[in-house]
């Protein structure tokens, strides 16, 4: 215990202190509005304040579509894409070094990079869906609620598959190649091997990776911050976004904790399910 | 001395020797007993910048440095992150900086600076705008120094006019809304605008300032309380509105001034209301395909006449400073005549100096520079208060709504009004 005791007073000092200031905050009325920091303590109320601004709602309403539609959207495709890579003829390194690209990409370059594609006038998709005759005009990709929510999906689903996509492949290469030959000797098709044997054997992965999925999703900003700033009319706010603006656009440190600390929660209780789904148990127990 | 010599007298000899030259510039604190260093935090160009951060003025920047003694340290960040850095730095009592960049942000982190200008030299607040204090006065104190005479106005491409068969800028409302809709044609737009970002000057919300202003409208009463839910407010938006048909639809989605001026710069948009800065990259053949087309004018007037908004682009002088006198000194080099000609000359921001507008140089150079001076003579307020960008997103917000279809004019003035009054009465 002492020899992890300086590690665990670091711990502390790092994750804990921010974590219970925060909470501290929330409880408190934080401004610098006219410049000075005014602090008092309003137990509660920045949390009541959440229930009736429809700005937060509109967030919480965002990031829910964003969150189930992202873990779905990624889970699936990683899957579709792990399969491919497990297949004989997918197993160059190649294809895994081309798929890590997306994901190698710094985040604030990735939404850079997705800005000028998306660009109403210039960008590129617009311009192959032109020269392909699928659009006859050039579209604005951010320029309504739900087109820009989407394009907000599309992009972060595209930058998140390819590790969720590794994760799944090693999940595969651990399936014992025997259960493929049972099954063969059963008669079961590929669909039916897919279902019967594949499906069940890495399902501890797909959880984990559903679960690891929904908590990174909760955190997206730099994608909000560069292609959209929230808009058009808030359709892109994200809760983390929501946050960040409340705190230090609007210098408003009590209520943007409040916001922090919702997210916090979400993400707590995924992480505790994400920590009780790796936890080793006894031969035989359910997971 | 050799035989005094003992293994104690050694050990401290060494353990001072050791000291001495630990300490930093032990041998040449002598030389450097005047030294001052300075931190200014700036933006990055193109916005405006100071000598030695921008490429101007850089051999009088040296010269300065050396007859003052000083060494000046910048902190340069894109224009839409400097408001945040400062706020974090300001809460957190790290402010780092002796001087700052301000823009519109005075009454916000007012507390945080020291009214330097009031002590400017006469001879300096003479020859500057009596009004370009107006957004960094705070109870009566001046808390910064406006450095660029930056005003929206009126950027259109000639050669697009011409062709349409015009042979003059829209002077009205309703000249623009009939400009807008003859230029919308061969793949062109008759406007562009950012749209995409509600907050801060140059955000969706001082564009509909600009417009209100036009109609005779204001944001605020004398009680500080919002005025707007009126008929000026609701035929600012509406004017807006009714020009969209004629906007670039890809307006919504531009979220920094740089996206709309890009299309303005590509041809492929007639008009669009921009800061001064744009006078030299539409005519720089490497930014721009419009070079010798592109010529500005005072805004359309509404019913009320022109008017325009200020950038507010300003220096101001923290209160943690260490050295607030040499600071300033920095300052009014800044504003030193020969540095603010530089600044036109070779960035494009246009001087604040009264005596260096008028020079023929920078006439010649930047002939936007009348339009701006003849801007000035109709209203620019921007309306800062300490919750601008507050009040700028819940406004610009409700813009954006109207903007495309989600609500009436009417609907999202009343809807603005009604949460620009909870934010003020919440600051109380």
């Amino acid at each position: 215990m002492v020899f992890v005791a300086p590690a665990m007073i670091v711990l502390a000092a790092i994750l804990g202190f921010p974590i219970v200031d925060s909470i501290l905050l929330a409880l408190q009325h934080v401004q610098l509005t006219g410049g000075a920091v005014s602090q008092s303590w309003v137990g509660l109320e920045n949390f009541q304040r959440l229930f009736a601004d429809p700005v937060f709602w509109k967030a919480a309403l965002n990031t829910s579509y964003f969150s189930v539609m992202e873990v779905i959207l990624v889970t699936l495709i990683s899957l579709g894409v792990a399969l491919l890579l497990n297949h004989p003829m997918g197993k160059s390194g190649f294809f895994r070094i081309l798929l890590i690209i997306p994901w190698a990409i710094a985040p604030v370059a990735n939404a850079v990079l997705w800005k000028w594609i998306l660009n109403a006038n210039y960008g590129v998709l617009n311009g192959i869906l032109k020269s392909l005759g699928i659009i006859d005009y050039y579209q604005v990709w951010l320029g309504t609620p739900f087109s820009a929510l989407n394009f907000l999906l599309i992009v972060d689903v595209w930058k998140s598959v390819p590790f969720v996509a590794l994760l799944m492949l090693a999940g595969l290469q651990r399936v014992p190649q025997s259960l493929y030959r049972a099954a063969y000797m059963d008669g079961a098709g590929p669909l039916q091997s897919f279902l019967h044997v594949t499906l069940p054997t890495i399902r501890g992965v797909i959880a984990i990776a559903i679960v690891l999925q929904t908590i990174w999703s909760l955190r997206v900003f730099d994608l909000v911050f560069v292609l959209t700033r929230g808009g058009p009319a808030d359709a892109t706010a994200l809760l983390n976004f929501l946050a960040y603006r409340v705190t230090f656009n609007f210098l408003d440190l009590g209520y943007g904790s409040a916001i922090a600390n919702v997210i916090f929660a979400v993400t707590f209780i995924l992480a505790g399910l994400y920590v009780w789904l790796l936890w080793p148990r006894q031969p035989g127990a359910s997971r | 001395m050799f035989n005094s010599l003992s293994r104690r007298n050694f050990l401290q000899a060494g353990a001072a020797a050791g000291a001495a030259a630990a300490m930093p510039g032990f041998m040449t604190r002598q030389a450097h007993a005047e030294a001052v260093a300075l931190n200014v935090f700036a933006p990055l160009p193109p916005d405006p910048a100071p000598p030695g951060a921008a490429k101007f003025s850089e051999e009088a920047f040296e010269k300065w440095k050396a007859a003052n003694a000083a060494t000046v340290e910048y902190e340069t960040l894109a224009w839409p992150q400097l408001h945040d850095r400062m706020a974090t730095a300001f809460a957190s009592g790290s402010s780092p900086w002796d001087i700052t960049y301000n823009c519109g942000w005075v009454p916000e982190f007012q507390s945080f600076l020291t009214p330097y200008a009031d002590k400017l030299p006469k001879a300096l607040v003479d020859d500057l705008p009596a009004s370009s204090f107006s957004t960094v006065t705070v109870d009566g104190k001046r808390y910064g120094t406006i450095f660029t005479l930056s005003l929206l106005t009126l950027f259109y491409n000639k050669e697009h006019l011409e062709m349409a068969g015009f042979k003059a800028p829209p002077k009205n409302w309703d000249e623009f809304k009939t400009y807008g809709k003859e230029l919308t044609r061969d793949g062109r737009h008759g406007l562009v605008l950012n749209y995409g970002d509600p907050a801060g000057i140059g955000g969706t919300a001082s564009y509909w300032m600009v417009f209100l202003q036009q109609a005779g409208g204001k944001m605020y009463g004398e009680d500080g309380l919002p005025i707007f839910k009126s008929e000026q407010g609701v035929a600012a938006l509406q004017m807006m509105v009714d020009m969209m048909p004629s906007t670039d639809p890809g307006s919504i989605s531009y979220a920094s001034i740089n996206d709309a001026t890009n299309v303005l710069l590509s041809g492929r948009a007639s008009m669009m209301m921009n800061w001064p800065f744009m006078w030299n990259a539409g005519n720089d053949p490497n930014q721009s395909q419009v070079v010798g087309k592109l010529a500005s004018a005072v805004l359309p007037a509404g019913p009320a006449g022109s008017a325009s908004i200020d950038g507010t682009d300003a220096w101001t002088i923290t209160k943690s400073s260490k050295n607030p006198e040499k600071a300033q000194q920095l300052i009014e080099f800044y504003l030193d005549a020969d540095v603010q000609k530089r600044q036109v000359l070779d960035t494009g921001w246009l001087p604040i100096r009264l005596s260096v507008l008028a020079d023929p140089e920078v006439q010649a150079k930047a002939p936007n520079a009348a339009v701006v001076l003849e801007q000035a003579k109709h209203p620019y307020d921007s309306f800062v208060t300490p919750d601008y960008n507050q009040v700028t997103v819940a406004v610009g917000t409700e813009v954006q709504k109207a903007l495309q279809g989600q609500k009436t004019a009417a609907q999202a003035i009343a809807d603005a009004h009604d949460a620009v009054t909870a934010i003020v009465k919440r600051r109380g």
